[in-house]
């Protein structure tokens, strides 16, 4: 490869291989918390900080001042001000930073839960436990990443790794608009796109194809038959993968569909109780934040068991997300999996709101063209028992979403 | 009164049962508009949506007229 290439590209600037190595080379220091509204940057003080063998610690940069203040216990915008020196030799070639890389056993980066279950939990993760799932074949050399997450989550990380230990070049899609979106995939000819189910969820209404994408993946929430079907026709010839990642864990287990085979090297690692899935210590991050149960993590998450030998599992739920309407429980994702099935919707949201009757009432917000609400109803009755059904249903022209990414149950 | 019947039509369609023609302050929500728990949560929502009274908050209501009584306060 020529040091010439691209490293990353969005729609202000354009950077060369050749000009990461120089800023690598002149780099003095990097910020110990670093938060940035430029992805370049973000990458920049990574990889300064990861070269180094030291820990850098990524704050969303929508964060508030005040949130900061309470999650780093530093005043006054102390934070911005503590620089740590760099310590690595010059790099003579992207090789040469590639096989340092993975040399590197002490360098640290330090995540924040996204938080949608109360104040946001740090994580540090290893530069192994980040690439543990990081593909390094000659096949992947000529890659283009569709850069679509947030710079400073572990899923952001993750493709930011595996693109540049491949050399391959990273075309920014985060905070685009969709037409923008789709420019760019065609233009740059993308072929890998690392995104949430809501990311994909925007585009599959567009009339569009491009047959020169190879790889979709998809991870962080629950993804749906339809949002695959629909992506399959959009990108007809890439393989669509679901994994299953947090920031706690970073990427355990990957699935061509919704039933995840668990592997036999993670297989002692993983139990479930209680239809939830219990993670080992050893899997996680390392975190003060976490309560464990003895030596294991409760991960929230409600799985299905599908088959014993191999453990194959299916996610049902997130626990704290079922909604209790008059002593029945109501799994939201089930709710929503059964309004998206119906074609002129594009996005919904289902949600509890408190109530003095019931304790919860379901409601929903659908985004669809052309619908009513009887058309709903009428449906959903041949889908869903009686309490299931949102009792309010709203048009909204579109939903509220997370940090993330992910839609909101707030 | 004829907002109050809106709602409790909307509630008796979404349902597929049969629209009311009349509501009077007499009117049983149980027993002369059928509504169940479910029903009565949703009437009690849609309610604040359109007064900003949680109707149920001090207790069990009956019927329209002890609605009317809270709306009003």
């Amino acid at each position: 490869m020529s040091e010439s290439e691209i490293f990353f590209l969005d729609s202000e600037k354009s950077v060369s291989y050749k000009t990461l190595l120089a800023d690598l080379n002149s780099a003095k220091s990097f910020s110990l918390y670093l938060k940035t509204d430029s992805i370049y940057d973000c990458f920049l003080q990574i990889l300064i900080a990861t070269l180094s063998e030291k820990e850098i610690v990524l704050l969303d940069s929508d964060f508030t001042e005040s949130e900061i203040e309470s999650l780093t216990n530093l005043q006054n915008g102390e934070y911005s001000e503590m620089k740590i020196a760099r310590s690595y030799d010059d790099l003579k070639s992207v090789d040469e930073l590639v096989l340092r890389l993975d040399n590197i056993k002490n360098a640290k980066i330090t995540f924040f839960t996204s938080g949608t279950t109360g104040r946001p939990k740090k994580v540090s993760h290893t530069l192994q436990s980040i690439t543990r799932f990081t593909k390094r074949k000659s096949q992947h050399s000529l890659d283009i990443w569709g850069f679509a997450y947030n710079p400073t989550h572990i899923a952001g990380v993750q493709v930011f790794f595996q693109a540049l230990l491949n050399k391959n070049k990273i075309v920014r899609l985060f905070g685009l608009s969709i037409d923008e979106i789709f420019g760019v995939i065609e233009k740059e000819k993308i072929t890998h796109i690392s995104a949430t189910p809501t990311f994909y969820r925007m585009l599959i209404w567009q009339n569009v194809s491009f047959d020169f994408v190879k790889r979709i993946t998809s991870g962080g929430e629950k993804f749906d038959k339809k949002t695959s079907t629909l992506l399959a026709k959009i990108f007809p010839n890439a393989k669509i993968t679901n994994v299953y990642a947090s920031t706690e864990v970073g990427t355990l287990f990957a699935s061509q569909d919704d039933v995840f085979v668990v592997r036999d090297e993670v297989k002692n690692l993983v139990k479930i109780v209680d239809n939830e899935l219990l993670l080992h210590e050893s899997l996680l991050g390392q975190t003060a934040d976490l309560s464990l149960m003895g030596q294991w993590y409760r991960s929230g998450d409600l799985v299905e068991v599908v088959a014993e030998n191999p453990l194959s599992i299916k996610f049902v739920a997130r626990q704290g997300e079922m909604i209790n309407v008059g002593g029945y429980k109501v799994n939201p994702s089930e709710v929503e999996d059964a309004i998206l099935s119906l074609t002129p919707v594009s996005q919904v949201r289902v949600f509890g709101k408190k109530n003095s009757v019931l304790g919860n009432v379901i409601c929903a917000e659908v985004v669809a063209k052309s619908l009513d609400e009887k058309s709903i109803r009428d449906y959903l009755k041949t889908r869903l028992q009686e309490f299931k059904i949102p009792r309010i249903i709203k048009f909204v022209e579109d939903i509220k979403l997370t940090r993330t990414g992910k839609t909101s149950r707030k | 009164m004829e907002n109050l019947l809106s709602i409790i039509n909307t509630i008796l369609e979404n349902r597929g049962r049969k629209k009311c023609d009349s509501i009077s302050p007499e009117t049983d929500l149980k027993r002369d508009l059928g509504f169940d728990s479910f029903d009565l949560a949703e009437f009690t929502v849609r309610i604040e949506v359109e007064y900003d009274v949680d109707v149920f908050e001090d207790g069990i209501v009956y019927t329209i007229g002890d609605i009317l009584d809270r709306i009003s306060v």
